[in-house]
């Protein structure tokens, strides 16, 4: 069982591998005693250099930076910054929807939102970022061996919510969410404004079927939701194309609306495209923040 | 065609109600999951047209449930015919000896009476008329389900004996007037209580009788005649002719005569002579009516009709054997080949029980040894007794005729008489038929006394009218007199032809002998059955005694058989047991009808119904392809189900399943064909001789074909023969390189070669340093004794084919690769025409210089060849498994 979370993490890097490391933006980074690459401005642990200050006593001697007292007749002691890691929330939805598929051997939805995910936390890790699967791990993990075991707990984890919780979210997080987002709007609305309300900053990532796009359907059809919503027999599918293809307009409308309200970013992701495109623009989408964040901060050498 | 339960088919009136339903009722539709059904949730096609079932679906459905109605009201083709009356049915079968013949047809009609009641839900009963193998008497069944008859009726064999009809007739009582029909399969034979049985039967209900058209017949024991048997047959009276065979087989079952026995219009009989040979009449063992095996078709025959056991008696055992002048010489001679012969005093012969004894001039003195002798002849023993010298100066009472003292002489210096010639045999002597040879001449006689000779004791006469052989019955034997010497001093008769004829004829007439005696109880040892073969006695067969069994009814306690103990069986055949046929009238108010072998019934239900359910299966597959849940799976495991289709295992060479034997494929026609009838043939030898399974040989062309398949390719060399492709040459390379034996023959050898197929081949050696440029040839040395290949199997000197002498070289011994296996063989000696077999039989080619010996070696050649091809030097390294386990066992 280990050899396809194995594989579908081999995958997902080798998707990740066209794109540079990414440094998640992070406006404000956690409160967090791990090391990593965002600077705080102030003195702390780190590697890089923020400022001489003179020995005071108590400092300890392996501390002075000899060259530089060197310069002058007193004595100095060499500082860094303190930097840290940003911290990002993945979640994806694994509810029986998305693992509905029309016609057996295609890729599922969440597959599809699966692999998404882990080249992204590939991507974010090779930037030295920390990961953390909403909902599954309690703790962040970084490195390398980090990817493999999300890919085992995603391999593992059982169905959950059709939308994201808030309960036990770090404070200032990056969240990134995946998922079909069917609910109903308001309920899509409310989930994600109970995050925004954290504080959590996010991107949504709607993937849909092409399938449910199209509605290919054509002649008498009894439909049923893979979730035990109940049936509907239609006489005619072909009939009602245009307005399926009215109301999902208006839902994807609706669900992007709730999250622009936030300030969250989203895309909409179609099954049927290369996953490479939706890959990019979530880079772009949390690497804009690190950008500028960068023009923000002290020039680094 | 009928049905068994006709009323189902008033179903096939709601056909057209099942149409309009099923036309009523729309197919489900498909279903789809859809994850946002949310949003179809209230959305409603503009337009709905009325769905209805496919017309072609429609049909299916209709034609199955008719099919399904049809069958289970089970048609029936051909049914049998309807039974008279109502109420249960009691089947009456004969199954005695005379039922055996048409037993196939007889159970058959049975069946299908039995069927017919099953038909007609009428209950049966059924009544075997013989007595049972442990003599119990015929009782009926009790009626029940006509169908839980059937394995009784599959019980039931015909006897060895005749019926019961007495006992039959008392089964029958209990059951008057309790059926609605009685059916009576009968053999038509009365016996004792056929007209009570007849009475009983119509008491029991309305009777139809069946018979088989043809009587039984019946073999009767042959009879002797002077020169061999008289078969006989018993049967009834039949308005045709009827012509049969009977067959003489020896013990081993080979048929050594047939004869043909015509049984004319209204004749009850019939009779044929059957004269063998002595030689084969010796092994004659029984007598077989050709036709189905039965109980009265066969007569075995015990000693009483074969070889005899002739005891020659002698005082003097070494005297009387002096050639040419001895006693008994002349005799020894004579009856040899065609009798057992026991030599020794009287009283050692007598224990040995011989059918005939003799005794030449040999008086018996009174004394118990008389007694003994008077008593032998008078339980059936034949005394053939001599004259001589010490007869006619003692002669003692156990002679035929009274005698006149002193002898006769013919010619000699005192008389003036001649000797006298034999007149003709008189027509009621055994040696009637016999020529009296003109060259005999009898010069001494013992002379009858005229005055007291009884009417037909005389058998052969001189020419003068003086009795020559005098016989008399004595008891239940005879004794026979030759008045002359058994040796030439009387008469010239023990040096003619006719002496071994006459006597023959003479122990001919002898009867069993042996076990004729005593009163000891024979048991029964092989009794048959009523198809006539022997097995174990059946429970009831009591043992009695020889003189018992001569007289013995046949029943359930004396079957037909063979009695006593090894090596002095008698025969109780059922022709000597059971009274001759005489036909029995018809049971009085029965319908008669002849036993037939109508068309077989055959009930369509199971067939019609099976049909059904396959297009409902169909049916099923269409609904689901219509519902859209059909995948590819699915069907294919239903189509599994309704049509089991047997997959070949495909892409498998065949030559990777068995071994074969390969050879190159020359374009030459003949050589081809010659290649391949060779080796063909030495597959057939070897799966003969060794463990090794060889499948027919392969062609194939180097370069194109997989070598890797075959131990051992044979290459013929013509002398047209072309350089091979590289691709050929890089194919045999890697062949050799890889374990495989290329065997290379040039099929005789140029005209400087050697051996017995030099200048066969003119050019040959040109041709082979062509085709071989380029092969990994390692260096070669000629083929020797020491060679692995000499004792693979056979240990051989030498390797012929079809031509012998010419040098067979293989690789110089001490190359390391392979196992020091030689991965070529070249030889000139052209095997395959020795192995090879025309397709009608016999060797397509001579062997030269010849012989059966030369093909034998080349055969165990090619054995050798394939054995070390298939084993490598594995017989080498036999060599030292002694040494081996020696070591170990020390």
């Amino acid at each position: 069982m280990t050899a396809a979370p194995a594989a579908r993490a081999r995958r997902a890097e080798a998707l990740a591998a066209c794109l540079p490391p990414l440094l998640v933006a992070a406006e404000r980074v956690a409160a967090t005693v791990a090391q990593g690459v965002h600077g705080r401005r102030k003195v702390g642990q780190g590697e890089s250099f923020w400022q001489f200050r003179p020995f005071q006593h108590g400092d300890s001697v392996a501390r002075i930076d000899w060259r530089q007292s060197a310069k002058s007749a007193r004595i100095f002691v060499r500082e860094s910054e303190w930097e840290a890691a940003q911290t990002v929330l993945l979640w994806r939805d694994a509810s029986p929807s998305m693992a509905w598929r029309p016609e057996p051997g295609q890729e599922s939805k969440q597959a599809r939102a699966e692999l998404l995910l882990l080249a992204l936390a590939a991507l974010v890790l090779r930037g030295g970022e920390r990961v953390r699967l909403l909902g599954a791990a309690p703790h962040p993990a970084s490195g390398r061996v980090a990817l493999e075991a999300l890919a085992e707990t995603l391999a593992a984890a059982p169905p959950t919510a059709a939308l994201p919780e808030p309960a036990g979210l770090p404070r200032h997080a990056r969240l990134v969410a995946f998922g079909d987002f069917l609910a109903p709007p308001e309920e899509t609305a409310a989930a994600i404004a109970a995050l925004a309300a954290a504080p959590v900053a996010g991107q949504i990532v709607m993937v849909l079927d092409p399938a449910e796009r199209a509605f290919p359907y054509q002649g008498r059809l009894r439909f049923a939701g893979p979730e035990g919503e109940g049936e509907t027999l239609i006489a005619r599918a072909e009939a009602v194309r245009g307005a399926y293809a009215e109301r999902l307009a208006a839902q994807i409308g609706a669900v992007e609306q709730a999250a622009r309200a936030v300030g969250w970013g989203f895309a909409l992701h179609d099954r049927g495209q290369p996953p490479e495109a939706a890959l990019l623009a979530l880079y772009m989408g949390l690497d804009r923040g690190l950008y500028r964040g960068r023009v923000a901060g002290p020039a680094r050498r | 065609m009928s049905f068994a339960t006709p009323w189902l088919l008033a179903l096939l009136a709601l056909l057209p109600l099942l149409w309009w339903l099923l036309r009523a009722t729309p197919p489900a539709p498909k279903r789809a999951i859809f994850p946002p059904l949310r949003l179809l949730l209230g959305l409603h096609a503009p337009e709905e047209t009325p769905a209805r079932t496919p017309l072609w679906l429609l049909a299916l459905r209709m034609l199955a449930a008719a099919l399904l109605i049809l069958g289970l009201a089970g048609p029936v083709l051909h049914p049998p015919r309807r039974l008279a009356g109502s109420g249960p049915v009691l089947l009456v079968i004969d199954n005695g000896w005379a039922s055996a013949a048409d037993w196939g047809a007889l159970v058959a009609a049975a069946r299908r009476l039995l069927a017919r009641a099953a038909l007609d839900h009428r209950p049966a009963a059924l009544l075997a008329t013989a007595r049972g193998p442990d003599d119990g008497a015929p009782a009926a069944t009790p009626p029940m389900r006509a169908a839980l008859l059937g394995p009784r009726l599959a019980a039931l064999h015909p006897q060895p004996w005749p019926p019961d009809r007495v006992a039959s007739a008392r089964a029958l009582r209990p059951l008057r007037g309790r059926f609605g029909a009685v059916v009576y399969l009968a053999d038509g034979l009365a016996g004792p209580g056929t007209a009570r049985f007849a009475r009983a039967l119509a008491a029991a209900g309305p009777v139809r009788e069946i018979r088989a058209p043809a009587p039984p017949v019946l073999l009767l024991p042959p009879r002797h005649t002077g020169d061999g048997l008289r078969l006989r047959l018993a049967t009834l009276p039949a308005a045709f002719p009827r012509r049969l065979f009977v067959l003489a087989e020896s013990g081993h079952g080979r048929a050594l005569a047939r004869r043909a026995l015509t049984i004319a219009p209204g004749a009850a009989g019939a009779t044929a002579r059957l004269a063998l040979p002595l030689a084969l009449a010796n092994r004659l063992d029984r007598l077989v009516l050709a036709g189905p095996p039965t109980a009265a078709g066969v007569v075995l025959l015990d000693r009483r009709f074969r070889r005899r056991l002739v005891g020659l008696a002698s005082p003097d055992p070494a005297r009387a054997m002096i050639p040419l002048a001895g006693d008994l010489y002349f005799l020894d001679r004579a009856l040899a080949p065609t009798a057992s012969l026991l030599r020794g005093s009287v009283a050692a012969l007598l224990a040995r029980h011989p059918a005939v004894l003799i005794l030449a001039d040999d008086p018996v003195p009174a004394g118990p040894g008389r007694t003994a002798l008077a008593a032998w002849v008078r339980n059936g023993g034949l005394l053939l007794r001599f004259a001589g010298p010490l007869l006619a100066a003692h002669p003692d009472p156990l002679l035929p005729v009274a005698l006149l003292p002193g002898e006769r002489r013919l010619g000699g210096v005192l008389s003036w008489r001649t000797p006298r010639r034999l007149a003709p045999f008189p027509p009621a002597s055994p040696f009637a038929g016999l020529h009296p040879s003109a060259r005999v001449r009898v010069s001494r006689e013992l002379l009858a006394d005229p005055a007291r000779l009884p009417a037909g004791a005389v058998w052969a006469r001189l020419a003068d009218g003086t009795p020559l052989i005098t016989q008399a019955r004595f008891g239940r034997g005879r004794i026979v007199l030759f008045h002359v010497s058994a040796n030439a001093a009387w008469s010239d008769l023990p040096l003619s032809g006719l002496f071994p004829a006459m006597l023959q004829r003479l122990v001919a007439l002898a009867s069993g002998g042996a076990a004729m005696a005593g009163n000891a109880v024979l048991a029964p040892a092989e009794t048959m059955d009523g198809f006539a073969v022997l097995g174990t006695p059946p429970p009831a067969a009591r043992g009695l005694t020889a003189a018992a069994l001569a007289r013995a009814r046949i029943s359930p306690r004396h079957p037909p058989g063979l009695y006593g103990p090894a090596g002095a069986r008698l025969e109780l055949s059922l022709g000597a047991g059971v009274t001759a046929p005489v036909a029995a009238p018809p049971v009085p108010g029965a319908r008669l009808l002849a036993l037939g072998r109508p068309a077989p019934e055959r009930a369509l239900g199971p067939a019609l119904v099976a049909a059904a359910l396959a297009l409902f299966l169909l049916d099923l597959i269409a609904s689901l392809g219509l519902r859209g849940l059909l995948r590819p799976a699915a069907a294919a495991l239903l189509l599994t189900f309704a049509a089991p289709a047997a997959r070949a295992a495909a892409g498998v060479p065949k030559a990777a399943l068995v071994d074969r034997l390969a050879y190159v494929v020359t374009g030459d026609p003949r050589v081809d064909a010659l290649s391949r009838a060779g080796l063909a043939g030495l597959a057939r030898f070897v799966d003969a001789r060794t463990s090794a399974l060889l499948a027919g040989p392969a062609a194939v062309v180097p370069g194109k074909s997989d070598l890797s398949l075959y131990p051992l390719l044979y290459w013929p060399i013509t002398p047209a023969a072309p350089a091979p492709s590289p691709a050929a040459v890089a194919a045999l390379n890697g062949f050799m390189g890889h374990g495989g034996i290329l065997v290379i023959d040039t099929e005789g050898g140029d005209v400087t070669g050697a051996g017995s197929g030099a200048g066969f081949a003119p050019g040959v050696a040109a041709a082979l340093q062509r085709a071989t440029r380029g092969l990994d040839i390692p260096p070669l040395a000629p083929l020797t004794q020491a060679h692995v290949l000499a004792h693979s199997f056979y240990l051989l000197r030498a390797f012929p084919g079809r031509f012998a002498g010419a040098r067979v070289w293989v690789a110089a011994s001490g190359q390391r690769a392979n196992d020091n296996v030689s991965p070529v063989i070249l030889g000139a000696n052209d095997w395959v025409a020795a192995w090879a077999r025309r397709p009608g039989g016999g060797y397509a080619y001579a062997t030269i210089p010849g012989g059966t010996w030369q093909r034998t070696l080349a055969f165990r050649f090619g054995v050798n060849l394939v054995m070390y091809a298939l084993t490598g030097t594995y017989k080498a390294d036999q060599i030292h498994v002694p040494a081996i386990l020696r070591r170990l066992g020390r």
